[in-house]
């Protein structure tokens, strides 16, 4: 049990770790749009011929 | 019954209409040349998958303009400097668009934007609806960008540079921190009460308790003092103006609750409550974020206000004119308004007479003319003469601006409003504390040995979790169901002030009927012509308007040719077909009509080379659905009342048809408040339903109130509940839906307290070993949780 004494403060310290990055990720904006990226996703997979296609 | 609707823009299609526009070999009915024009620039710039991406939409967004917008002006040099920003050989632009409503916009957008030739970057922030459009200095065509939102459908409208960020995007950032760090919190605060839970039963490692009751403390700190920081803030607010509001109680439950913890902690006490604390903190942090989320995807204030302002004006300077942004004129200079555009500023009437469309201001739907030396009101249309105007008042003072901050004033001065449930829980947490107190003295003395367990057992049994959790868990589930159900909730009160209504006040122009004059009957008084042949030569005159009733006569057909078309300011249009001289307008103007007797609608009369043919009635229909949901309304015990800007005859026709008794016509907005004041005075509790500008102040002083999504943004700012889509009958929706979530927030604080009831005086008394207390804590809170679940299901 006593190695809870060291493994805890571990995973204290990784947790302000990545709420330190998380508050650096919201800071830079990447956080602000909530919505679109999760299309980006769908769209990037399927529809990239379209690019190159020329109509008239 | 109209056959479909659009496949772009949802409105019905016209009878009659046969144009399709082909997307993955498959034919889709559309309503306009426009809609289809838009549809195939999508589909040809290989964007056809926006329609299976995007959210239904609200009938008649992403409708082109009507006619092609003047984007060159901001080609000229002193336009990009004051629209945009230049890094090095970069410029940035900051655009608004107008008529977004899905994230499948904002891919649209960057993405079409994106891989236009001279684009740098394109990038969309779906809160501000504002678009950041980066280009180089070399290659300027700010005017060919805006062209191409205008094509997609899209209102765009350059913005002055804005320095700081949008308060929104700070809101939004902080709220993000704050959410991360309480369900971080919260979850690692459980985690530690799982091993002390377990330590209950197996026997206490002194050591080993200490120490996780001492990281549960580091964890949960922030989470207090950071986290939910807002709540203490507005509760200290609310204590300092005397006026506590619904933070006061929460804060005294999670301040008492840390405070014991951390003393228990200190002295080695019989139980901490991190984790209660952690997760009331949590849902609350939630339920917040998830409102302010609603809130800013309806909602840009900045933007309510301007989209109704045009961008530029035309100045005049000792008789030259130069283009200038609206924001550079001042009071004393000239400015030439054209026809169907809108007035920049407050201003009087220099030179030119016109009529104007005021409907935005003051809810009067028909033209109002104006003269020489008569006052013009920012927002309100110039319909049609070109006029030119002396400003007088500009920006925030002009009457348009000093509306939208009366709406924010009477917002700010609602009487706060504490929730019953709140405040039930948030008491019952600390007499439950007060209890335990008790508790564990009297044992002290009593029974020294047992003391220690049965105070950690009363504590245990009672954790406060279920009463915390009752009323958040509920909202939260309400508001997610609603939203789907077409329902945006932007204050949290309204649900619980939406299911104690007693009266529901409507606005009648855009609310109850559907805003736009329709012809609803035609009467042929010369038999040499069809009563088509006088519909298509309407059509084909009013083709030049754009006056508001124009639209009505717009046919899909093919119209005759008409030359030397002629505006007569308040009289009519005139033009020449084939030869002979048509006139449309007032029976005076046409040579002679008959008189009607019925003023509720608006009569036009057509005539020929000065003798009378037809007449048209026009009327501003009702909504199909009104009746059907007043009557359902009156149902539910609420009584309904109509208060409208609109003359008497008008107002009460639209009264008689939908048996409204409690009418008010011809008000004004300060009317309207007081009318709605006198009725909470009576003990009415009001909800007022209108779309106007002019009901936005009217909005804020109701109870609670419903703006639907289609109306001005100004009074959707004003509004609690957002309606989304064109019908009326969420109203209905919204009000069982809020009744619903009330019993359920009752029935999870009768539950809790029952429970608590039982529970308390079994583990005060020593019955209860604390393994039992544990298993009734949580299934206490897992009742709690799963019924306001049902919410979820609610149809």
């Amino acid at each position: 049990m006593s190695v809870l004494y060291i493994l805890i403060p571990l995973a204290l310290l990784l947790l302000c770790g990545a709420v330190w990055a998380f508050f650096w990720a919201v800071g830079s904006g990447q956080f602000d749009d909530l919505d679109t990226p999760a299309i980006r996703v769908v769209m990037d997979d399927d529809k990239k011929p379209d690019q190159d296609e020329t109509r008239d | 019954m109209m056959a479909s609707d659009c496949f772009h823009c949802a409105l019905p299609v016209p009878a009659g209409c046969r144009l399709t526009v082909e997307i993955d070999d498959e034919q889709h009915p559309v309503c306009c040349p426009g809609c289809k024009a838009v549809a195939e620039l999508i589909r040809d710039t290989g964007m056809s998958r926006y329609y299976e991406l995007r959210d239904a939409p609200h009938p008649g967004t992403g409708r082109p303009p009507d006619e092609a917008a003047e984007w060159r002006v901001f080609d000229s040099p002193d336009m990009l400097d004051a629209f945009t920003e230049r890094h090095d050989d970069m410029r940035e632009a900051t655009i608004y668009v107008g008529g977004m409503y899905c994230s499948a916009c904002s891919w649209l957008i960057e993405t079409t934007l994106g891989r236009q030739p001279g684009v740098a970057s394109a990038e969309v922030n779906p809160i501000t609806h504002r678009l950041r459009l980066r280009f180089p200095v070399e290659d300027s065509d700010l005017s060919g960008h805006l062209a191409t939102l205008a094509n997609l459908g899209y209102q765009p409208q350059p913005m002055s540079p804005e320095g700081a960020a949008r308060p929104e995007v700070t809101e939004q950032r902080t709220a993000l921190k704050r959410l991360l760090v309480a369900s971080l919190g919260m979850m690692q605060v459980m985690m530690f009460a799982v091993g002390l839970y377990a330590m209950d039963f197996q026997g206490i490692d002194a050591d080993m308790q200490h120490f996780l009751r001492l990281v549960s403390f580091f964890v949960t700190t922030p989470v207090v003092f950071y986290a939910a920081r807002p709540f203490f803030t507005s509760a200290w607010r609310g204590i300092v103006a005397r006026k506590p509001g619904m933070d006061l109680p929460v804060s005294i439950a999670v301040g008492s609750a840390y405070a014991a913890s951390v003393y228990a902690t200190y002295t080695r006490g019989p139980a901490v409550w991190f984790d209660s604390v952690t997760m009331f903190v949590f849902f609350l942090t939630l339920g917040r974020f998830l409102e302010m989320r609603a809130r800013h995807r309806s909602i840009d204030r900045g933007a309510a206000l301007s989209s109704l302002l045009p961008n530029t004006a035309i100045r005049i300077d000792n008789g030259a004119q130069t283009t200038v942004p609206v924001s550079q004129l001042v009071a004393g200079d000239t400015a030439l308004i054209r026809a169907g555009e809108s007035i920049p500023t407050d201003g009087v009437l220099a030179s030119g007479s016109t009529s104007v469309d005021e409907a935005l201001l003051t809810g009067e739907a028909r033209p109002q003319a104006k003269g020489v030396g008569d006052e013009l009101s920012a927002g309100s249309i110039n319909l049609d003469n070109m006029i030119e105007m002396t400003v007088t008042v500009t920006g925030s003072d002009t009457t348009l601006g000093t509306i939208s901050r009366l709406s924010e004033k009477a917002r700010y001065a609602r009487p706060a409003f504490v929730t019953l449930a709140d405040r039930i829980a948030s008491y019952i947490v600390v007499a439950l504390l007060v209890v335990a107190a008790a508790v564990a003295t009297f044992w002290y003395f009593a029974d020294a040995e047992r003391a220690f367990v049965i105070t950690l057992s009363v504590l245990v049994v009672t954790c406060p979790c279920a009463l915390a959790l009752a009323t958040p868990a509920a909202f939260a589930a309400a508001g997610s169901r609603l939203s789907q159900l077409r329902l945006l909730v932007t204050n949290g009160n309204a649900i619980e002030a939406l299911s104690r209504v007693t009266l529901a006040m409507f606005d009648k122009t855009g609310t109850l009927t559907r805003g736009m004059p329709r012809i609803t009957a035609v009467f042929v008084t010369d038999n040499t012509w069809t009563e088509k042949d006088c519909r298509l030569i309407a059509a084909a005159l009013e083709s030049a308007s754009t006056h508001p009733l124009a639209r009505a006569f717009a046919m899909p057909d093919k119209l005759p040719v008409v030359t030397s078309q002629k505006i007569e300011v308040g009289e009519g249009i005139s033009g020449v077909i084939d030869d002979h001289e048509w006139r449309l307008g007032n029976a005076a103007f046409v040579g002679g009509g008959i008189a009607t007797d019925d003023s509720s609608a608006t009569h036009v009369f057509l005539g020929i080379d000065g003798s009378p043919v037809a007449w048209f009635e026009l009327n501003d229909e009702l909504r199909p659905e009104a009746r059907e949901t007043l009557e359902t309304l009156r149902k539910l015990g609420i009584a309904t009342a109509l208060v409208s800007g609109d003359n008497r005859i008008a107002v009460e026709a639209v009264a008689s048809t939908l048996a409204i008794d409690d009418v008010h016509f011809e008000c004004t907005p300060e009317d309207k408040l007081a009318i709605i004041e006198g009725a909470q005075q009576r003990g009415e509790r009001v909800v007022m339903i209108g779309d106007g500008i002019n009901d936005a102040p009217v909005l804020a002083g109701a109870n609670t109130s419903v703006a639907p999504a289609h109306g001005a943004l100004l009074a959707q700012t004003s509004a609690d509940v957002i309606m989304l889509g064109e019908s009326l009958a969420p109203l209905t929706t919204a009000v069982e839906m809020s009744r619903k979530t009330m019993r359920i927030v009752r029935q999870n604080l009768a539950w809790a307290i029952v429970y608590n009831a039982l529970a308390l005086p079994l583990a005060a008394a020593g019955f209860v070993p604390p393994w039992l207390a544990a298993i009734g804590m949580s299934v206490s809170s897992l009742v709690v949780v799963l019924n306001a679940l049902r919410l979820n299901r609610f149809e």
